[in-house]
């Protein structure tokens, strides 16, 4: 820990590099993020070649967004949410209204969506980021839960099309040209690249720190005089921004609101995804994100409507015997080859309480909820 | 608003909240007992209603009844020692994840087997019908049949579905009977020493693993019980189970974790919060208030539980200093 400190702390020049560098930014990043950025630039051409289709790559790019941002939230933070679709949801019936009555233009449709995500995260935050672990899960979904309700009810139905979702959208453009297909791609990946640059800035900086802290020992980091709720908004946040830019880019890929968007089971994805590629690493989540759309798309093809059975029999094969999801399937694969892998905690390990919670535990005697 | 249609509201909220108190209680016994949040009991209450239509189509009714919570109980203890039970040292989200990737597995498989779209579950004879309320001098003409209840305050009679009163009925015996064996048996003892502290219990030489299967394994009844009753009223269809679980959560959070006593009262809250915003939104005259109550019968239970939460974190009677 002290390491990462240090280094972020003293900034300026790197070791080994005659270059000044960005303080965050080392040149092993350097090069992580250069090949990241040509796998993600090229998906629609190695893509078709794995039996997808070029669309495909967009729908794995939005996703992919989505999943990184809940990783923020959940692999750095500690935080298991259940109702991230809210955010995804709003951008995208906020993004779709300003496409069908205010512009055809992205800009604002984005901007605005980015406004109301905000409100919107920062209220769900109020209520739910006052408790953790259990209560935390159960609280986002409950309010997820109820956005979905008002949504389809019979009294916004005229705003938001009620169980038909939205429909009747301009097709999305951008200082007055029409988007095609490949443009909308660029975009997005454009997006996912600098998402996915932000979130390792993000995991080293000092904030990044705090956070990991937060998933440490909550009760500790409480107990050096640190605004741990500050912190835990900024990540909530941080994490619903990403998703709501996902909703946002998913009705500009497919200019459609289905009311499934806001609905627990896309919830249930981005946590599926995030766990089936390896929660805490970032770049697992993207990965769980593209094996998820493929599979959907690619995997359906061959075995029909069941391909959901067989990802739920995945996913709880994962979380039983692999809880570090595909991530940890390569470091066990180089360990096997003989290389070196630094020890990583495996998945999110239980939160301890704040300061108050404990003081009352204490003062009623028991102290065994917290050993494991 | 007449007497009659306030009685017929109250008796609503009863039987809505009746399913919620059965669900919330087989998860607050197991949250409780072994501090495991099902994300799965949706399942089980949908493994139930299918079991029930399947049951009842081949066997008949009568023995659905019994049966069908019986297969529950074995189905939740083979779920506990099949699965949860290697989850009791892993962290409390790895308990979340797979209880609800099973939730998922087994919302997929009812799809796969039954289809995707509701299936009719048909009332026994005996159970169809309408039931009559009549009040005091009420004339009720011979000719309508079906059971006959006084009810002194009623203006004239009323009619309210036969099932869905047996549903308050049984609801209400599943519970006092549930209460009775923790309170005056020794198991129950067990288990209420359980939920205060499963530490010191093992300690004392008690088997607390074996009788965790079977809390478990009662808790799935419990579902049981609540999918036979309650799937001709719920619907028999995949994503019933979810639909349901989300609510039942809330009713738990309310009430406060792990006290079964503020589950069955945030039951009790939730369903009738549902049953009179729901009969003001149908009797409102003024559209612009109908609509506005049409709105808040969806996310009303959301709203209480965000009332309660802000004034008293822990749920109505949750235990000083857990998940406070």
């Amino acid at each position: 820990m002290s390491e990462v400190t240090e280094r972020s702390a003293l900034g300026g020049k790197v070791a080994g590099i005659g270059v000044r560098l960005p303080t965050l930014l080392t040149r092993r990043d350097l090069v992580v993020l250069v090949v990241f950025a040509i796998a993600v630039l090229t998906m629609p051409t190695w893509l078709v070649a794995l039996g997808g289709y070029e669309a495909l790559a967009t729908k794995i790019v939005i996703w992919a967004i989505f999943a990184l941002g809940f990783d923020i939230l959940l692999g750095l933070t500690g935080y298991l949410s259940f109702g991230h679709a809210a955010f995804f949801g709003t951008a995208a019936y906020v993004t779709g209204l300003s496409l069908k009555h205010l512009s055809a233009d992205i800009l604002p449709a984005m901007a605005l969506s980015f406004v109301v995500v905000l409100v919107v995260a920062l209220a769900l935050g109020v209520l739910t980021l006052r408790r953790s672990g259990i209560y935390f899960a159960i609280l986002t979904l409950a309010f997820a839960e109820m956005a979905h309700a008002l949504v389809l009810s019979s009294t916004l139905q005229k705003w938001t099309g009620g169980d038909n979702g939205l429909t009747g959208l301009a097709s999305p453009s951008l200082f007055g040209s029409r988007l095609s297909d490949h443009s909308v791609f660029y975009i997005c990946s454009a997006l996912l690249i600098a998402g996915y640059v932000f979130a390792r800035v993000l995991r080293r900086s000092p904030l990044g720190l705090m956070l990991r802290s937060i998933k440490e020992n909550q009760m500790r980091l409480e107990y050096t005089g640190v605004n741990v709720f500050a912190y835990k908004m900024a990540a909530f946040v941080v994490s619903a921004m990403y998703a709501g830019l996902a909703g946002s880019l998913m009705v500009i890929y497919e200019p459609y609101v289905a009311t499934k968007y806001l609905y627990w089971s896309t919830s249930g994805e981005v946590v599926i995804m995030s766990v089936i590629g390896g929660v805490g690493t970032l770049i697992g989540p993207i990965f769980g994100a593209g094996f998820m759309l493929y599979f959907e798309n690619v995997v359906q093809a061959f075995i029909g409507e069941q391909w959901k059975l067989l990802l739920g029999i995945i996913f709880v094969a994962i979380v039983i015997f692999l809880p570090g999801g595909f991530a940890d399937l390569g470091r066990l694969g180089w360990k096997a080859m003989g290389g070196v892998v630094r020890s990583r905690r495996h998945n999110v390990p239980d939160m301890p309480g704040s300061v108050e919670e404990d003081r009352r535990r204490r003062q009623r005697g028991d102290l065994e909820e917290d050993d494991d | 608003m007449t007497i009659n249609s306030i009685f017929l509201m109250l008796v609503t909220g009863l039987q809505l909240g009746a399913i919620y108190a059965l669900i919330a209680t087989g998860l607050t016994l197991i949250f409780g007992t072994l501090g495991v949040v099902n994300f799965a009991h949706g399942a089980l209450y949908l493994i139930a209603a299918y079991a029930a239509v399947v049951v009842s189509n081949e066997l008949g009714f009568g023995l659905a009844i019994v049966l069908v919570p019986i297969i529950l109980f074995v189905v939740g203890i083979a779920m506990e020692r099949g699965l949860i039970q290697f989850f009791y040292r892993r962290p409390h989200t790895d308990q979340i994840l797979v209880t609800f990737g099973l939730a998922i597995v087994v919302e997929e498989l009812m799809r796969w087997i039954f289809g995707a779209n509701n299936i009719p579950f048909a009332l026994p004879a005996w159970g169809s019908g309408q039931v009559l309320f009549y009040g005091l001098g009420a004339v009720v003409p011979e000719a309508i049949p079906g059971l006959r209840i006084p009810m002194p305050f009623v203006n004239g009679f009323v009619f309210f579905p036969a099932w869905r009163l047996l549903l308050i009925i049984v609801t209400m015996l599943t519970i006092v009977a549930l209460f009775a064996m923790l309170q005056f048996t020794r198991f129950g003892l067990v288990v209420r020493a359980g939920m205060r502290d499963p530490e010191m219990l093992r300690f004392l030489g008690v088997n607390v693993t074996q009788r965790f299967a079977i809390v478990f394994g009662l808790g799935a009844l419990i579902a049981g019980i609540a999918g036979v009753f309650g799937g001709p009223v719920t619907q028999v269809s995949p994503p019933v189970g979810m639909a349901l679980l989300v609510p039942s959560f809330l009713v738990v959070v309310i009430g406060g974790m792990g006290s079964m006593f503020g589950a069955l009262l945030a039951a009790l809250l939730i369903g009738m919060s549902l049953s009179f915003t729901t009969g003001f939104a149908a009797a409102a005259g003024d559209p612009l208030l109908k609509d506005i109550l049409t709105a808040l019968q969806q996310i009303v239970i959301y709203l209480v539980a965000v009332v309660v939460l802000l004034i008293r974190p822990r749920g109505l009677f949750g235990k000083k200093g857990v998940f406070e």
